[in-house]
């Protein structure tokens, strides 16, 4: 009975760690891009957050757990059991901890639109990416779905957070177009630097320690403390990818850039969340360089694809989520796949191409149906509310002042009382 | 003749110079003039200048070193005291604007004659050297430099001369401004990575272009600058000072070709230049490999060159 408790505790602490993720994404986005957006994007990570909130708790969680078939839950809306289990977690508890994946994934695909969407497109796309995108591939891999079946390895949710977040973020960042001023007519790209270093590394900071949780209570038990495993890969990885990252970077440009740094952390921590769980501590540090190094390599590409990512959320969660996906599919030790029943061992520990040819399909699937679906509904979207884009004008005075009427930094425009001496 | 006419003349010619050389002989032709033109008009409404005067230009004028597109680094020094220092800060004003009128934009860091940093009686000049040189901040050295890379115009030498004696004599007395002018001109930009390959702009309209003149050139303009310097020399290109030093200093000897081929390289690369802001600017894809190996080689030699030059005068130094 105590350790039932103490897994419920343990689970629910993971909850209140990836949740103030969501602080970490806050300064993570108002630090990488410009003041004049900086309070809208701060406020609407936080309004977003409610409204998936209730989407989840209305709809999403029955689709995602709910009884059905291999494509979607269709029961348990309007979740509200009050029961306590004597065996594993409490109902609400695993409510809890569910909902905020959704929240995070949500948070990532919102990387996307910044600095130039609608705040009524953000109101929209949180009601409906909630309910149809996120919850779809969820159940697929996590409640009981076709992709489940096969044994896809997705430890706490490279491909099912991670990645669906990013695909919907490709999908509006393709439909809403570069930011004025980042791309210059002979198509070169200019950098549109971010108002805030400080508030970035913070976020990774933040961000580092939720993932404690978003892994670690992934574990859903205290018994063996195989949270700490995990946690340790966690580690590892997030450290690798942040000096690989910055190596890579520094070889080819000559520059140690800070952004590209941070990113490399998040690489290893985006890449880590699905095998955490599955592989050994190097394999672990081998997965966060790859990371590293890749998120910078993804970092060029898109922007030379003229892809204007200002959060880069399409390279850490996407790129990096399909790397962190497919990494099990070469380095999950037999203990801890086989042994754990939960699909076969990597290429790399003998399991043949059996896992990896899994990881493939899970990866190709879920990306495609969240890039798809988010992108029929962004467009849907486009037409029915006369554009996501706020227009030109709006988008140069900044979305504080057009979406929300005050300045995040009110010291960027005058006083009332100065504006009517003039 | 007007500015008009210097301009449509500059438009005309300057594409035929045919290497950096004759270039440079025809900016120094077209400042004259527009010079004469510029203190003719201010004589027709102020009168005649109050003093003997001299008009000089520093920076990469000063050093014979422009490119086809230049901004205006200038200065002028008379014999007098602070009474005249209204007419030729008008005189000043007005080449600036000529200048400009003929192709010269103005310098964003404010080096002109119009401005009162940049025009001063003989005297002032010397106690304004004497201040930078006292203060030593990065600020003042950076004015230092480019006063010191100084060459006259129009008018009296000796008055240029005089100031820089001045400044000899200075520092002959505090040879520790030396390890600060060191310091001042000590960071040189990367322009090869670990893995050998050219490091262009990353982004900007500049991408894939090499900033020639921060990753190739200043190693080798500071280096002869600051042996000018210790030397008490009044040679102002880094050509001919290469030739002035190379006799006390033997290792000039490997770096001084280099140098030659690198004002030659520049010219080649730089002369489509369509503006100031792109002059600076190599694109890598002009560039066939012989010229990337070579452009290399010159960075190589240039930090090369500036390591030798710095241990050489910390010895000197030291040994004072």
């Amino acid at each position: 009975m105590e350790t039932v408790l103490m897994d419920n505790l343990w689970v629910i602490i993971g909850t209140f760690l990836v949740l103030l993720m969501i602080g970490g994404f806050i300064l993570l986005e108002a630090g990488s891009t410009r003041m004049k957006n900086a309070g809208h994007i701060a406020g609407k990570t936080i309004f977003t957050i409610g409204i998936g909130s209730l989407v989840f708790w209305a709809v999403g969680y029955g689709f995602i757990y709910g009884e059905g078939n291999w494509f979607i839950g269709l029961s348990n809306f309007f979740y509200g059991d009050t029961t306590f289990a004597e065996e594993g977690l409490s109902p609400a508890v695993d409510f809890m901890f569910q909902m905020m994946f959704a929240l995070i994934s949500l948070t990532v695909a919102f990387g996307g639109f910044a600095e130039r969407a609608k705040l009524s497109a953000y109101v929209v796309f949180a009601v409906l990416f909630s309910a149809l995108v996120y919850p779809v591939v969820a159940h697929w891999i996590w409640g009981g779905g076709w992709l489940a079946d096969h044994g896809k390895q997705d430890f706490a949710g490279s491909t099912v957070v991670h990645l669906t977040g990013a695909m919907a973020a490709l999908a509006a960042t393709m439909i809403l177009k570069p930011r004025i001023g980042k791309y210059n007519k002979d198509g070169s790209s200019n950098d549109i630097a971010g108002h805030n270093q400080v508030y970035t590394a913070l976020a990774v900071l933040l961000l580092w320690v939720g993932w404690f949780g978003f892994n670690g209570a992934s574990t859903f038990a205290v018994s063996d403390a195989f949270f700490g495993f995990v946690i340790l890969n966690t580690q590892l990885a997030a450290a690798a990818g942040a000096i690989a990252a910055m190596f890579i970077v520094w070889a080819f440009t000559g520059k140690a850039d800070v952004p590209t740094t941070l990113n490399g952390a998040l690489a290893g921590l985006v890449a880590i969340t699905a095998s955490c769980g599955f592989v050994e501590p190097w394999a672990a540090v081998l997965i966060g360089i790859v990371g590293g190094l890749m998120v910078y390599g993804s970092m060029r590409l898109f922007d030379r694809a003229k892809i204007d990512d200002p959060i880069f959320a399409l390279s850490v969660h996407g790129t990096v989520g399909i790397w962190g996906t497919i990494s099990t599919g070469f380095f999950a030790t037999p203990e801890l796949s086989t042994g754990m029943e939960w699909g076969q061992p990597g290429l790399f520990y003998g399991g043949g191409f059996e896992q990896l040819g899994v990881q493939i399909l899970g990866v190709a699937a879920s990306g495609v149906y969240a890039f798809v679906v988010s992108f029929i509904i962004l467009k849907v979207m486009d037409k029915v509310m006369g554009g996501l884009r706020v227009s030109e004008e709006e988008e140069i005075i900044g979305l504080d002042l057009s979406e929300h009427g005050s300045y995040g930094y009110p010291e960027n425009i005058p006083h009332p009382s100065e504006q009517q001496a003039r | 003749m007007e500015y008009d006419e210097i301009k449509r003349f500059r438009e005309q010619n300057i594409h035929k110079q045919k290497d950096y050389s004759e270039l440079n002989t025809f900016h120094d032709k077209l400042i004259k003039h527009t010079v004469e033109i510029a203190m003719q008009k201010v004589e027709e409404e102020q009168g005649k200048a109050p003093a003997p005067f001299a008009f000089f230009i520093m920076g990469s004028a000063g050093r014979s070193e422009q490119s086809i597109w230049t901004d205006q680094d200038h200065g002028i020094v008379y014999q007098g005291t602070d009474e005249e220092k209204e007419y030729f800060l008008l005189l000043g004003k007005e080449i600036a604007n000529g200048l400009e009128i003929v192709g010269y934009p103005k310098c964003d860091g404010k080096v002109m004659a119009s401005e009162p940093m940049w025009t001063h009686s003989v005297e002032n000049w010397t106690a304004q050297v004497d201040m930078w040189l006292n203060e030593a901040t990065w600020q003042s050295l950076r004015h230092f430099s480019t006063f010191f890379d100084s060459r006259v115009i129009i008018g009296e030498t000796a008055f240029l001369d005089e100031i820089k004696k001045a400044t000899f004599q200075h520092l002959g007395s505090d040879p520790q401004v030396y390890k600060r002018l060191i310091d001042n001109v000590d960071f040189i930009r990367k322009g090869v990575g670990i893995f050998g390959q050219l490091l262009p702009e990353q982004s900007g309209p500049m991408t894939g272009h090499i900033h020639l003149k921060t990753t190739t050139f200043f190693p080798y303009v500071n280096s002869l600058r600051l042996l000018a310097l210790v030397n008490h020399s009044f040679s102002v290109s880094t050509a001919v000072r290469f030739n002035d030093l190379k006799d006390s200093y033997p290792f000039l000897a490997e770096y001084e070709d280099q140098f030659e081929r690198l004002l030659e390289f520049r010219y080649l690369f730089t002369k489509e230049a369509k503006n100031y802001d792109e002059v600076h600017y190599v694109s890598l894809n002009k560039l066939s490999k012989s010229d990337k190996q070579e452009l290399k080689q010159f960075m190589k030699s240039g930090a090369d060159l500036f390591e030798t030059t710095k241990s050489f005068i910390e010895k000197e130094c030291l040994s004072w």
